[in-house]
């Protein structure tokens, strides 16, 4: 009953009339931001970030949300019509497109819309249980479990978004180096600042992030230099009764795979939709349709998707630590606006928390509006070419970097990061984990050093504690897993080449 | 040196020597009381390792080639600079032409009234942005 209780009160923050715009201004942002190439929900949230400083804390954060699983709605869009996914939305290019392919597309886009507002839901109870409890948890946490937390956490992140260990590692390590610019806090000492009075305070968030996503994204897209083709095509959005039907099971499924994944560490968005896909090929009873255009292929994947977006705020709510780059996103908006997310912060701040869920599900109802009856007037957005696209986002970038200290300088260091984010673009090493690793990079040092401190230098500390200790078990085991899977097929091709030989 | 995995790793462990060298200048202190330079030294390190692993591991799998174009990332950073400096030294509406006619150069077709009606649009945004959000933009 003290969840309803707590959901009653949320919602009394939620369905203020000014919140309420602000969830819709967030959802409809996030909506344009997901059709939108060139724009992902990193680069807008950092790009709106400091537009939010003048709004009170809770709107802030209800828009920023918004953006977040906003984007996630609208993502699949153009990977049903077009077979364009930017964001997240791989999966939705396999059954969706093909669903386009036998003209099924109103189809498609509606099991998308509903699917997401199933998972949306799941999700948000399993937030309003899980997280309090998790946050009970968090105050076990000394700095020693958060290290190996961090740790944990930038292993899973560089694993799940870049495919490779050994890149998104790197990535994330160097975010680390480049969070420590700046004044040391405990000792005074500026570090690595080159005698420049305005690196003293850090390199900007901003900066970085509009670099790195905005920036190198926009040549990316101008280098594969492709125009696309609208989608023209006429919709039929209703489903019969039988293909209704068809829906559920699947969405139920995806929902709760996702809003499971979705708090693990490193987990989001996209493991969620491929681990979906897998369980509905093995387990779903129409697994014989699946690959060319079944509903289920759409609707667990969506359902997954948008449950995993929302879930992943437990992590950052109930114990202070984003699972991914997005999540650091919002904690550096939390800490902008003088909140600092972990398992005081529901306690302190009772409102912002249950108003934060509860206008999840306001914004879901918006979003299942803007997605299922209004999708036909998104379309068009695809019409607008990318060569008047791209000048505008960069104008957006300038403003969005200017605007943070009314200091024109800034925009030197953006295009600067704009130039390093096409270099790690062009050397296959993805952005992502590197802004985990900025944002993460000040707090780690911080546990770090104190964790070294209570032990008196004692780096066994880190593993005989039981929380940490099976962290880094975790860690030990997924590095360990890596190193055998690359050794492994390489002993069994020079066995091929001896037999071959022989 | 046209090897990307190769490549890779020596970029990155040449940011682990900058930063790890750098960290040499800062005071060290002992693990049970770290000074100022001890994590950057850690973690810089951890990334040299990584980037020596990244070059080991080049030798092993086939090589790819590293292909890149200068031409449009250099067009969008002129854009970019051009965009601050003349909105330091003339006005930000000078600055929004610039910057959308330099880097529209690099789309894939030109035209000079499309950028014309671009350039409108935007500086109508940022007028609506300093009136109405109160952003602080020296647009005359």
């Amino acid at each position: 009953m003290d969840i309803l209780t707590n959901l009653a009160f949320g919602f009394e923050h939620a369905l203020t009339l000014q919140n309420l715009m602000y969830c819709a201004i967030g959802c409809t942002v996030g909506t344009l931001v997901g059709l939108l190439p060139g724009l992902g929900p990193l680069s807008t949230i950092s790009l709106l970030l400091p537009l939010t400083y003048s709004i009170p804390t809770a709107g802030s954060l209800i828009m920023l949300a918004g953006i977040y699983y906003g984007a996630q709605y609208g993502d699949s869009v153009s990977a049903i019509t077009m077979r364009i996914p930017h964001a997240s939305s791989i999966v939705a290019c396999i059954d969706g497109y093909q669903m386009t392919l036998k003209g099924r597309t109103g189809l498609a886009l509606f099991t998308a819309g509903v699917s997401s507002f199933i998972g949306g839901t799941v999700a948000i109870v399993v937030l309003a249980t899980l997280a309090p409890l998790l946050g009970e948890v968090a105050f076990l946490f000394g700095p020693a479990d958060y290290c190996a937390l961090i740790f944990l956490g930038f292993v899973c992140v560089s694993f799940v978004t870049t495919g490779s260990l050994l890149n998104g590692l790197a990535m994330t390590l160097v975010g680390v180096v480049l969070g420590l610019v700046g004044t040391d806090v405990n000792s005074g000492v500026a570090r690595f600042t080159m005698d420049l009075s305005f690196l003293a305070e850090g390199i900007g968030l901003v900066s970085i992030a509009l670099g790195c996503f905005g920036i190198a994204e926009v040549v990316k897209n101008l280098d594969s230099g492709e125009e696309r083709t609208p989608f023209n095509g006429k919709i039929k959005l209703m489903p019969t009764w039988p293909e209704f039907k068809r829906i559920i099971p699947s969405a139920l499924r995806g929902s709760v795979i996702g809003s499971f994944l979705g708090i693990l560490p490193g987990g989001g968005p996209v493991i969620a939709q491929f681990a979906a896909y897998a369980v509905d090929k093995r387990f779903s009873k129409y697994k014989h349709e699946m690959g060319d255009g079944a509903i289920e292929g759409v609707a667990g994947q969506a359902a997954a998707d948008e449950a995993a977006a929302r879930t992943s705020f437990i992590p950052l709510m109930s114990i202070g630590i984003p699972e991914n780059a997005v999540m650091a996103l919002m904690m550096a908006a939390f800490i902008v606006k003088g909140i600092q997310p972990g398992p005081t912060m529901i306690a302190d701040h009772p409102d912002l928390f249950w108003g934060l869920v509860a206008s999840m599900w306001v914004g879901n109802c918006f979003l299942l509006v803007l997605n299922v009856p209004l999708v036909r007037y998104w379309l068009s957005v695809f019409k607008i070419p990318f060569s008047v696209l791209f000048p505008s986002i960069l104008f957006f970038c300038c403003i969005g970097t200017y605007s943070i200290n009314n200091n024109l300088n800034d925009i030197f260091i953006t295009a600067l990061f704009g130039f390093m984010g096409y270099l790690f673009m062009r050397l296959g090493l993805e952005a992502p984990p590197l802004m985990l690793g900025f944002i993460l990079g000040p707090m780690l040092e911080e546990y770090f050093r104190r964790q070294l401190l209570i032990s008196r230098g004692d780096f066994s500390s880190f593993l005989t504690r039981p929380i940490s200790g099976t962290l880094f078990a975790v860690i030990a085991i997924i590095i360990g897993w890596q190193v055998v899977a690359f050794f492994l097929p390489s002993r069994k091709r020079k066995a091929a080449l001896l037999q071959a030989e022989q | 040196m046209n090897n990307l995995n190769l490549v890779r790793g020596l970029f990155l462990m040449a940011i682990a020597l900058i930063f790890g060298l750098t960290s040499l200048k800062y005071k060290l202190g002992e693990f049970s009381r770290a000074g100022p330079g001890m994590f950057p030294l850690v973690v810089s390190c951890l990334l040299f390792l990584i980037g020596l692993a990244t070059v080991v591991r080049s030798r092993f799998v086939k090589p790819v080639p590293l292909n890149y174009n200068m031409r449009n990332i250099a067009l969008v950073l002129i854009g970019l600079c051009g965009f601050a400096v003349l909105s330091a030294h003339l006005n930000m509406i000078a600055g929004i032409v610039f910057l959308v006619f330099c880097s529209s150069f690099a789309g894939a077709s030109y035209s000079v009234v499309r950028n014309l009606k671009i350039s409108a649009v935007l500086i109508g945004i940022a007028l609506v942005f300093q009136r109405f959000l109160g952003l602080n933009l020296p647009l005359f």
